[in-house]
């Protein structure tokens, strides 16, 4: 009897010792972080103040009826997420069908697009500057052709596409190596038969190949609708919100407002909705693009 | 002839993604080269090979920005931020897939759903923490506070794995009288090896170009700085001399650059291990 009680004992101070460390640091990085920001949210603070004052819902209020910044940067943020989304994984899952044939180079080439993704954003960004202000005057007078000659990060169609261009050059040899490690579990033997039933290169992707890459799909989906919900660094570095402000996102405006406007409350409040559109957005992606997967 | 026709298709296009990849990382191609121009040089033209290599740009960015001491900075906030995941992470990932109860399910949801939560959601309120441990303004601070960042993930893949690991081994190791530590230093964590390479080069990835939590934690002072972030302020105060800028990029890339030469086989691998289980 007391032997199985002291057992028991060393089993749950075990189980403490062995999960309470990771609990402490979740908590320090997460938890109490998160209930902070809940409380500032609904608060009044400069950041100088010793006391916050509170006001309730009033920064939701604010934000939803009259911050054009907000909207502004939300729509920008919606807009790059779908392209970025959509365009990385097309050209990744093409680039992955080139790059799983056996070619020569096969490896060579795998690097080469992988190389840029090793790269912080930051940057990238600054290299990219580089390029669209210095780089492509040269390409210009060199080559003749106008496109080196548009304002790239001047004006704000362009800076936008040069945005959502250099953020898909950084990652997609990301994309490019979970397509090509999901194309490699697609069995040979069903294109075979696909073959032999006489289904052409085109009616063999859309029929085989891509159905049974659809686990791949979802992860991919999943990681660029993350990331670029959360786009910031290679903003903050490629145009710094220009021109005229055109290209912050929530997460650059939200930064704005928190460190240097030192609106604290009203920026948490913002940060509060992103928390809750990132949740969202993710568990609708998730169960619908489960839902099409299909077993090999 | 059809299978000519194939060879000759291949070639052709074998020929033509070359040369996309060469495009691709032209932009590099043209960092690299810049940093070894003068000034006038830049300014004249930025695609023209240098006429004389200007290596002290190198020497004085250098010295600019201190960077011995920077590469150290990141090589200690890296190093102490794996040895911590990698530690509580297996260790508690161990335990909760070992334990089949209700406490233990709870913990394990409370472990991985941070995963949901954006960084700038919390950015401020992490600061302040960090504030009130006294853990800002110090790299040593910055390297205990990924601890917490990286647990998420790493507790999430390590369950996945352990789930796959025999119960008799453990069984087995209990009944020759190991403790709990000992066998699961000695026993299972040797067997989580692929699982925890896999980590280790993930976080090394984030954690060394990490950009935003040290812009926030340690940017106070020259001497608490990471190479991203040396980087980023040099090429704030700097904004027109391009060739010291570019010989900056050079400077905090070129690490990960040597590093994934070396490793890329085991980088691709764990890169696609981690991105399947998370």
């Amino acid at each position: 009897m007391l032997k199985t009680l002291g057992r028991r004992w060393r089993e749950k101070l075990d189980f403490g010792l062995f999960t309470l460390p990771v609990l402490i640091c979740i908590a320090v990085a997460f938890y109490i972080p998160f209930v902070m920001t809940i409380r500032y949210s609904m608060t009044k603070w400069n950041g100088i103040s010793k006391h916050p004052k509170f006001v309730g819902l009033d920064n939701f209020q604010q934000i939803f009826t009259g911050d054009s910044n907000f909207s502004s940067s939300a729509w920008f943020t919606i807009k790059y997420a779908v392209l970025y989304i959509v365009i990385v994984n097309v050209l990744a899952i093409l680039l992955a069908v080139l790059l799983d044939m056996k070619l020569k180079s096969t490896s060579w080439l795998r690097a080469a697009f992988f190389i840029p993704y090793i790269l912080s954003l930051v940057i990238v960004g600054f290299i990219w500057k580089f390029i669209f202000m210095q780089g492509f005057n040269s390409l210009g007078e060199s080559t003749g052709w106008s496109f080196f000659g548009l304002s790239w990060l001047g004006t704000p169609g362009l800076a936008f596409i040069s945005i959502l261009g250099v953020s898909i050059w950084q990652s997609i040899g990301f994309y490019l190596v979970i397509y090509i490690a999901g194309l490699q579990s697609v069995p040979d033997d069903l294109k075979e038969a696909a073959t032999v039933d006489g289904a052409g290169a085109m009616r063999r992707f859309f029929s085989i190949t891509l159905p049974l890459l659809a686990p791949s799909i979802t992860i991919s989906v999943f990681m660029a609708l993350t990331n670029s919900i959360k786009v910031f660094d290679v903003i903050l570095s490629l145009t710094g919100g220009g021109p005229g402000g055109t290209t912050y996102s929530i997460a650059y405006d939200i930064y704005r407002d928190t460190f240097q406007n030192n609106l604290y409350g009203y920026g948490t409040a913002k940060a509060l909705i992103l928390f809750v559109a990132v949740l969202v957005v993710t568990i609708i992606q998730l169960t619908v693009f489960k839902r099409r997967e299909v077993e090999a | 002839m059809k299978t000519n026709n194939n060879k000759a298709g291949r070639i052709i296009l074998e020929v033509v993604l070359v040369i996309l990849s060469l495009l691709f990382l032209y932009p590099l191609f043209l960092t690299i080269i810049n940093s070894l121009k003068s000034f006038s040089e830049v300014m004249t033209d930025v695609i023209a090979l240098p006429k004389h290599l200007a290596l002290s740009n190198y020497s004085y960015v250098w010295k600019f920005i201190n960077y011995p001491r920077l590469f150290l900075n990141n090589f200690i906030i890296t190093g102490l931020g794996l040895l911590g995941i990698v530690f509580i992470s297996s260790i508690a990932a161990y335990k909760l897939a070992r334990t089949k109860s209700r406490l233990s399910g709870i913990i394990y949801f409370l472990c991985i759903m941070p995963m949901l939560i954006p960084f700038q959601s919390i950015m401020l309120t992490v600061l302040q923490t960090a504030k009130n441990l006294n853990l800002s303004e110090s790299t040593w601070g910055l390297g205990l506070l990924y601890w917490g960042f990286g647990a998420p993930l790493a507790v999430f893949i390590y369950h996945g794995f352990v789930k796959g690991i025999p119960t008799e081994i453990d069984e087995s190791a209990t009944i020759d009288g190991a403790s709990s530590f000992r066998l699961f230093f000695s026993v299972i964590f040797p067997l989580l090896k692929s699982v925890t390479t896999t980590i280790v080069i993930i976080d090394v990835m984030w954690i060394w170009n990490d950009f935003l939590l040290p812009l926030l934690m340690v940017n106070g002072s020259p001497d608490t700085k990471t190479l991203t972030l040396a980087a980023y302020t040099f090429v704030g105060q700097y904004t027109s001399d391009w060739q010291y800028a570019m010989t900056a990029m050079v400077m905090a890339v070129l690490p990960s650059i040597i590093v994934f030469i070396f490793l890329q086989k085991y980088i691709v691998k764990g890169v696609v291990a981690g991105a399947v289980k998370g």
